[in-house]
């Protein structure tokens, strides 16, 4: 422990002194005005106050005063060695990508070695190695009072792109405040590419260095992955450590959801590891970005654009003339299977080559040697893939080894199955193989096999197979070449030679290949693209830097990040491409360290302490002691005790709450749902209904309370309006009371908003709901229902609305058909599967915790929309619906 | 001190709880003033008192018609002449305290002692005018009050009492026979209010002596160590501990308090005892029996 101002020790001489008056001094006497005082007067008192202060009193106060003394005197406990040098101390702090990860810590140390400097009375300049998006060209700050320094440093941010060492190499090397500097260094431990030992021997040249280093390990780059056939492959690289590391890469999609994640394991020692990321296709396309998970930095951010999705596919027909003639044309059946979900091009070999294509179907089209055939095989070495039909040319070509494009030899002719002709039977499919991208796709009994081409028998051609039919003779083969392969179908791609283009296996098959292709993107266009977001330092997409400038659409895989070229987003909404951080970075390379310089450690030793404060808080406190202590002595506090007592029963009032509860149902109006028994389900229900009771309260008239929990047959329905029922997949069915309870409370008046969840997900997300609603449905008396439109009162009992979103969008809502009278025609029932809970849910920190899907604040807003009007319908019955004959009622007083 | 009107208007408020306060008139004197005591022979007034046969002599605007005509006698031996009964009233003088030493409240009472006074002053005065009888303050030129309406000039001459620290009421020529009604807390040497007594009874007047009191003035509920300061340049005492003094100046009082009776009793006037934190009807209550009696 040190003292900065040891000479403030001295005042502890002082203290007998003031032990000595304090102890001869007696408590002020309280002043009070009496007019009978000449009876006082001469009163002498019987007994004497004690005068003298008591010794633990006088012991309270000297302590008290001793404290504060010695906290004047600012001791330092843990206090590190003096800084070399003695003139002003320049920080070196690389705020390149790769420092992005501990920054507050970094920033920490930093101050701490300031904190010796301060002490010393030094001034300070910052050099952050690498320049901000600002477009000022990098600079040493001026040299300052240390104190206006950390300012600067609170400021400092790390970069989404590496240091420029030569640049502030040149820096230091020019700096005009050298003289008697000493360097205090925070290194991001990488060479970030660049001449590092003469960014050492400059900084070496201003003065003795400092160097904060060796316990805080870089952390990995994300590389941008490779697509393959049914996987993304991540790319991690770092510097090699010792000890093996265990890293794990998510998937998220573009609202910010993590898909899928892929633990990656780098071997101790090496630079690099990678792992796929397996995913179905339809949710691989939603893929916006791939995030390494720990603290985020630039770095740990891979940005995904069009060249992992789309995926154009080109047709060619061997006879174009015919070739869309429905129902037997060639490409007829391809087209319709392809159309939903892709993007289709026909035309010449020559057309369709010219534009960026990945999948090239050639429908019994045969590849005579020549121009085409040359083009298609640069095309597919480059990665392209090539998918053939068979068919009668195709048949009539075979066998004479001219077309090489194909994954196997095929015998001449085709084979018949069946017909008048023949003993054989129509052929089906034999379950695919598991090396097959097909595999686990059921195969319908009804797809035959009529005629087909035949592979000669070789080696190679079990391992080729990716189909074949129940007698073993393949189907479906394929063959690698370059970077891309080539897919044979021995049918027709009409139902000429079997009827596997009208089963919906066809369409399966199709997709799983188009999924298999890799995806491209516009890259031989020259023009200039401009950023759109870009990343900043710990890898959140944010407005572009005012240094950011456009950049070529052809130049994007060459590009090196830098404040011009930030990585990030370019171009149009259309057509978004990606500068990624990883894509043209030279592999990390660990720094050495600077050699001759003092080494600190980031958070190794202990941090220094200053004692001051602490010890100022605890005299305060003895003071504050000392003062209740000397008016009790005084009989002051008595009156004053209620007066404190009553100010902190104020205080600890706990802070109220934004809905009230009341344990009273029937004094106020509230929603209810019905519990589930699933706790998350429950608490987004709970959440959803207070979401919305919020809004409501904030929009209309109406006063919500807080939401309440039911429970059908154990509470009383009758106070709630609206219940709100989501579906769980093992929801049991109803008891007979609850049966009941529902029943009566739905013939009362009371409406119930069933939700299935499950809308929009394709069943995916919440299956076996249907099956749930239709078991405890069993014995609800549900009316008849119609589907809900926007002649529905619903739709315009507040908002006028012609959509019913939740967290999803689209699904049909059921509501009580019209033509029943009960109730005023008030649905008793109103059933989706939006599942607007979660879309009205708020959090705790007052956002939405769940995206609504598709997304976009139009859609919350039209969630909570429908449920002011639910919410308006439950309180207002079909009073809105009542002006729909406002125009009769008004011919009718008119006559 | 609230405003004129308000203590006037609670001051009424106060005196409507009792019946019109007469007091006994104890000497018949042709100087005084009419009023509503009948004096038991006639003479000027509104009350009836007796006919009587007409002499010759009488002014004939005294004849009551209506009675000679009953009699059915002839005139002029059949003439009565109508005789009012000699109604005179009392006049009340009456005082209080307006030195420093009333305008002080401790904070167990609510009114300042002399906020007290004034409103027993003046609802006294509220019963004593609805008696009919004449209300004087005692200060330098002040004029009797003899109607209800007087009350707010009663209240307007409180406001202007002549500022006197002495706690004593100055030395003005008081009608004699009249009744003084004193308010103050007496904490004054008791040789003074004996002077004050004796110049009072030699007029002659009759008295009474009401002593408004704080409650920390009775009890002295302070605790520790407290420095005690007079209002009237008495002077400062540091008292080291009030508990241990309580009983003494308790003493000390009650001497004062049975020195101000027995002086009192001596003169013929009446004495009493009022606390702020009682109710004031009880003060009036005993004011109006005291004087009521006499």
């Amino acid at each position: 422990m040190i003292f900065v101002s040891p000479w403030v020790l001295v005042g502890l001489l002082a203290l007998p002194v003031l032990w000595w008056l304090i102890r001869v001094t007696p408590p002020a006497p309280t002043s009070e005005i009496f007019p009978a005082v000449r009876f006082l007067l001469g009163l002498n008192a019987t007994e004497e106050t004690p005068a003298r202060t008591p010794w633990w009193l006088l012991l309270l106060r000297l302590v008290a005063a001793s404290l504060v003394i010695v906290a004047l005197a600012r001791p330092i406990l843990d206090a590190g060695d003096a800084l070399a040098g003695k003139g002003p101390v320049l920080v070196v702090m690389d705020n390149g990508w790769a420092s992005a990860g501990d920054w507050v810590h970094r920033k920490e140390a930093v101050g701490a070695l300031l904190d010796r400097a301060e002490r010393a009375g030094r001034k300070a300049a910052l050099l952050a190695t690498a320049s901000d998006g600002s477009g000022a060209p990098m600079a040493i700050s001026a040299t300052m009072p240390i104190a206006d320094l950390r300012a600067r440093l609170a400021a400092l941010q790390p970069q989404a792109w590496p240091p420029d060492r030569a640049e502030a190499a040149d820096l230091m090397k020019s700096w005009k405040d050298a003289a008697g500097a000493s360097v205090i260094y925070m290194p991001d431990g990488l060479t970030d590419g660049a001449d590092f030992n003469q960014f050492a021997a400059a900084m070496r040249a201003v003065g003795p260095v400092t160097e904060i280093c060796c316990d805080a390990a870089s952390s990995p780059l994300l590389l941008p992955p490779t697509s393959e056939a049914d996987r993304l492959v991540v790319h991690l690289a770092q510097v090699p450590r010792a000890e093996a590391m265990q890293a794990a890469v998510l998937a998220e999609s573009g609202d910010g959801r993590a898909l899928a994640r892929a633990d990656v394991t780098i071997p101790a020692g090496a630079s690099a590891a990678s792992a796929p990321i397996k995913l179905p296709p339809e949710l691989r396309n939603r893929l916006t970005r791939l995030v390494l998970d720990g603290p985020p930095s630039a770095g740990s951010v891979v940005l995904l654009d069009e060249r992992w999705r789309r995926r154009p596919v080109g047709l060619l027909a061997g006879e174009m003339t015919s070739a869309d003639t429905p129902f037997t044309g060639s490409i007829y059946f391809l087209k319709r299977a392809l159309e939903p979900y892709t993007e289709l091009r026909t035309g010449g070999a020559a057309t369709l080559l010219k534009r960026e294509i990945s999948v090239l179907i050639l429908a019994d089209r045969p590849l005579p040697e020549g121009a085409e055939r040359d083009a298609l095989t640069a095309w597919v070495k480059k990665g392209g893939l090539l998918i053939r039909f068979a068919g009668p040319r195709t048949a009539e070509s075979a066998g004479n080894d001219t077309d090489t494009l194909l994954p196997v030899r095929l015998l001449a002719g085709d084979r018949q199955l069946g017909g008048a002709m023949s003993w054989s039977k129509p052929a089906g499919l034999a379950p695919f193989p598991p090396q097959s991208p097909f595999a686990g796709l059921p195969v319908p009994d009804e797809v035959k096999v009529t005629r087909q081409v035949l592979a000669e028998p070789s080696a190679e051609l079990a391992s080729r197979t990716w189909a074949t039919l129940q007698d073993g003779t393949p189907l479906v083969t394929e063959m690698p070449l370059g970077a891309g392969r080539v897919v044979l179908f021995h049918v027709t791609a009409n139902a000429d030679w079997s009827n596997l283009p009208l089963s919906g296996l066809f369409v399966e098959m199709l997709r799983h290949l188009v999924q298999l292709s890799v995806g491209v993107a516009n890259t031989q266009s020259t023009a200039v693209l401009a950023p759109a977001a870009t990343l900043d330092g710990f890898g959140l997409l944010t407005d572009p830097p005012p240094a950011a400038i456009g950049l070529q659409a052809d130049k994007f895989g060459s590009t090196p990040a830098s404040p011009r070229h930030p990585p990030g987003l370019y171009g149009p909404e259309s057509g978004r491409r990606v500068l990624n951080l990883g894509t043209s970075m030279a592999a990390p390379e660990p720094a050495p360290v600077i050699s001759g310089a003092t080494l600190e450690t980031i958070r190794g030793s202990a941090r220094e302490r200053a004692l001051g404060p602490p010890l100022l808080a605890l005299a305060v406190l003895l003071l504050c002691v000392d003062m209740l202590v000397s008016l009790a002595l005084r009989g002051l506090l008595k009156a004053r005790v209620s007066a404190t007592a009553a100010a902190l029963m104020l205080l600890m009032i706990p802070a109220a709450h934004a809905l009230d509860s009341s344990p009273n149902p029937a004094t106020e109006t509230r929603l209810g749902y019905i519990v589930s028994g699933d706790a998350q389900v429950d608490g987004v229900a709970k959440a959803g209904l207070e979401g919305l009771s919020e809004y409501v309260n904030r929009r209309t008239a109406a006063t919500l309370y807080e939401p309440d929990p039911v429970r059908p047959g154990e509470t009383d329905l009758s106070f709630y309006p609206l219940l709100y029922w989501p579906i769980t997949a093992d929801a049991p069915a109803l008891t007979d009371a609850q049966a009941s309870a529902l029943n009566d409370y739905m013939s009362r008046g009371g409406i119930i908003l069933i939700d299935t969840r499950d809308s929009g997900s394709g069943a995916g997300f919440n299956p076996g709901t249907e099956d749930a609603l239709r078991r405890i449905s069993h014995n609800l008396i549900v009316p008849p229902l119609a589907p809900l439109t926007i002649e529905h009162v619903l739709s315009h009992s507040f908002y006028l609305l012609s959509d019913f979103p939740g967290r999803f969008t689209g699904d049909t809502v059921w509501v009580q058909r019209d033509q029943d009278r009960t109730n005023d025609s008030v649905s008793p029932v109103i059933i989706g599967g939006n599942d607007w809970a979660a879309a009205w849910a708020i959090g705790p920190d007052g956002n939405n915790p769940y995206a609504v899907i598709p997304g976009g604040q139009r859609q919350r807003t039209l969630a909570y929309r429908f449920g002011v009007n639910l919410v308006m319908y439950a309180l207002t019955g079909n009073y809105k619906g009542d002006q729909v004959h406002v125009p009769a009622i008004l011919q009718r007083l008119g006559q | 001190m609230a405003k004129p009107e308000t203590s006037a208007l609670a001051a009424e408020a106060l005196g409507a709880r009792l019946p019109p306060l007469l007091v006994a008139a104890e000497r018949v004197a042709s100087t005084v003033a009419q009023g509503v005591h009948g004096r038991r022979r006639v003479g000027q007034g509104d009350s009836f008192w007796q006919f009587r046969h007409f002499v010759s002599g009488d002014p004939f605007a005294r004849i009551d018609w209506r009675q000679s005509a009953k009699s059915g006698r002839g005139a002029p031996e059949g003439w009565f002449i109508r005789e009012t009964e000699w109604e005179a009233a009392q006049t009340v003088c009456m005082w209080r305290d307006a030195s420093p030493s009333m305008r002080w409240r401790s904070r167990q009472a609510a009114v300042e002692k002399c906020d007290r006074a004034n409103l027993l002053l003046l609802s006294l005065a509220s019963l004593l005018l609805r008696g009919g009888e004449r209300v004087m303050m005692i200060h330098n030129d002040a004029r009797p009050v003899t109607s209800r309406g007087g009350l707010d000039r009663l209240v307007a001459e409180l406001d202007r009492t002549d500022e006197d620290d002495k706690g004593l009421p100055p030395n003005v020529r008081l009608p004699r026979h009249s009744s003084v009604v004193l308010f103050s807390d007496f904490l004054s040497p008791l040789e003074e209010i004996q002077a004050l007594v004796g110049r009072f009874s030699a007029v002659p007047v009759k008295g009474y002596l009401m002593q408004v009191l704080d409650p920390a003035e009775t009890a002295l509920p302070y605790t520790g160590r407290i420095r005690f300061r007079g209002m009237e340049h008495e002077g400062d005492a540091l008292i080291p501990r009030v508990e241990s003094v309580r009983d003494a100046y308790a003493e000390r009082l009650k001497a004062q308090q049975d020195g101000l009776a027995a002086i009192c009793s001596a003169a013929g006037f009446g004495f009493g005892i009022h606390r702020t934190d009682h109710p004031p009807e009880m003060a009036l209550l005993t004011l109006y029996t005291a004087l009521a009696a006499r």
